[in-house]
């Protein structure tokens, strides 16, 4: 395992929280609840942004790893 | 043997007639909590009876008889609603018998009720210790309710300063094996997704008994099968180790990275999901 394709991982799996925490979202019917999901879903998006940057950074460091 | 069918041929009369004049009074009549509501839903069936038995007299006497309690209920229902005076002559008002934690002897006395009697009726409600109370009423209708002090009240959420999840109550959606649309609306559901939903667990819709759908979307199903497990929902648990895994994997980044820059970045976002993860634990535990 290398420093990227950890980071990768990483990435995939806030993709996944993401889209779980959109579903619970949209499926909630209490108003804070959906709010709360719906914030926080916006702040991973952020943070996974932060990371997808990060790979392409390793990705040009180390070639090899690109994929 | 002509008896025997006149009190058949009263009865049905009766039972259509109470029922309706029941309906008419409504929910309240059977709450009873009036002083009033008691009396009469006694008087109605006690005429009702007497009427049906009594072969000598004319059925159509009762009948008129329940007609009018029923109609005089009603009334004062109604005039209860509009006169605050009316209400508390009608209805009546509690007493208070324990204040500021102490008995009002004077208020016992007034109701002829011997202290006997008010720690029996205090101990139907689980409260041995009269020093534990703050505040207690004798309703119209003859029972006691009590406040406790608040140190002897039990614990709540509130009282720990814990912030919890509200939830709404949960929508039946499917009954003996049959879709309940009116759940299915109220949940914001259609039936594709029910469906969806079914498959994942695995189960056919003929063979679920009972299924409700709670507040965060998420179905529990009683199947007719008890023998077969079905599972639990487990996604908000599942997602909530799924957050502390990628908040764990950002700090481990942050401490194995040379680089200064996205030393910082990792740090950075390590803490703004330990700060989610806090905002989430109370919508995504149980």
């Amino acid at each position: 395992m290398t420093v990227a394709s950890n980071v990768k991982q990483c990435l995939a799996s806030l993709k996944g929280i993401e889209s779980q925490l959109s579903s619970l979202a949209l499926n909630s019917l209490d108003q804070s609840a959906k709010e709360a999901f719906h914030d926080s879903m916006l702040t991973i998006g952020k943070i996974k942004k932060d990371l997808q940057y990060r790979v392409l950074e390793l990705e040009r460091l180390e070639p090899q790893y690109r994929g | 043997m002509n008896g025997f069918v006149e009190i058949i041929l009263r009865s049905f009369l009766f039972i259509g007639l109470l029922f309706l004049t029941t309906k008419l009074v409504g929910k309240k009549q059977i709450s009873q909590l009036t002083f009033f509501e008691y009396v009469s839903g006694i008087t109605i069936g006690s005429i009702a009876g007497e009427a049906i038995t009594g072969l000598e007299k004319n059925y159509l006497h009762g009948a008129a008889a329940v007609v009018l309690f029923g109609i005089v209920t009603i009334l004062v229902d109604y005039l209860s609603l509009k006169s605050k005076y009316f209400r508390d002559v009608v209805e009546g008002k509690g007493t208070v018998l324990i204040k500021d934690g102490k008995i009002l002897e004077e208020n016992l006395k007034k109701e002829r009720f011997t202290i006997d009697e008010l720690s029996t009726l205090l101990r139907e409600k689980n409260i041995f210790k009269v020093a534990d109370v703050e505040f207690a009423i004798l309703e119209p209708r003859g029972k006691v309710t009590a406040l406790l002090k608040k140190e002897n009240r039990p614990i709540t959420p509130k009282d720990l300063q814990m912030k919890m999840a509200n939830e709404k109550e949960p929508n039946t959606v499917i009954m003996d094996g049959n879709i309940i649309e009116e759940g299915l609306r109220a949940s914001g559901k259609n039936r594709a997704w029910l469906y969806t939903e079914l498959e994942k667990l695995s189960v056919t819709l003929d063979n679920v008994f009972f299924g409700q759908v709670d507040s965060f979307g998420e179905i529990t199903v009683d199947i007719y099968d008890d023998k077969i497990q079905v599972p639990a929902p487990t996604q908000r648990p599942l997602l909530m180790a799924s957050l502390k895994k990628a908040q764990a994997d950002l700090e481990i980044f942050s401490l194995s990275t040379d680089c200064e820059k996205s030393k910082e970045m990792y740090k950075e976002n390590a803490a703004i999901m330990q700060g989610l993860i806090d905002k989430l634990e109370p919508y995504l535990n149980g």
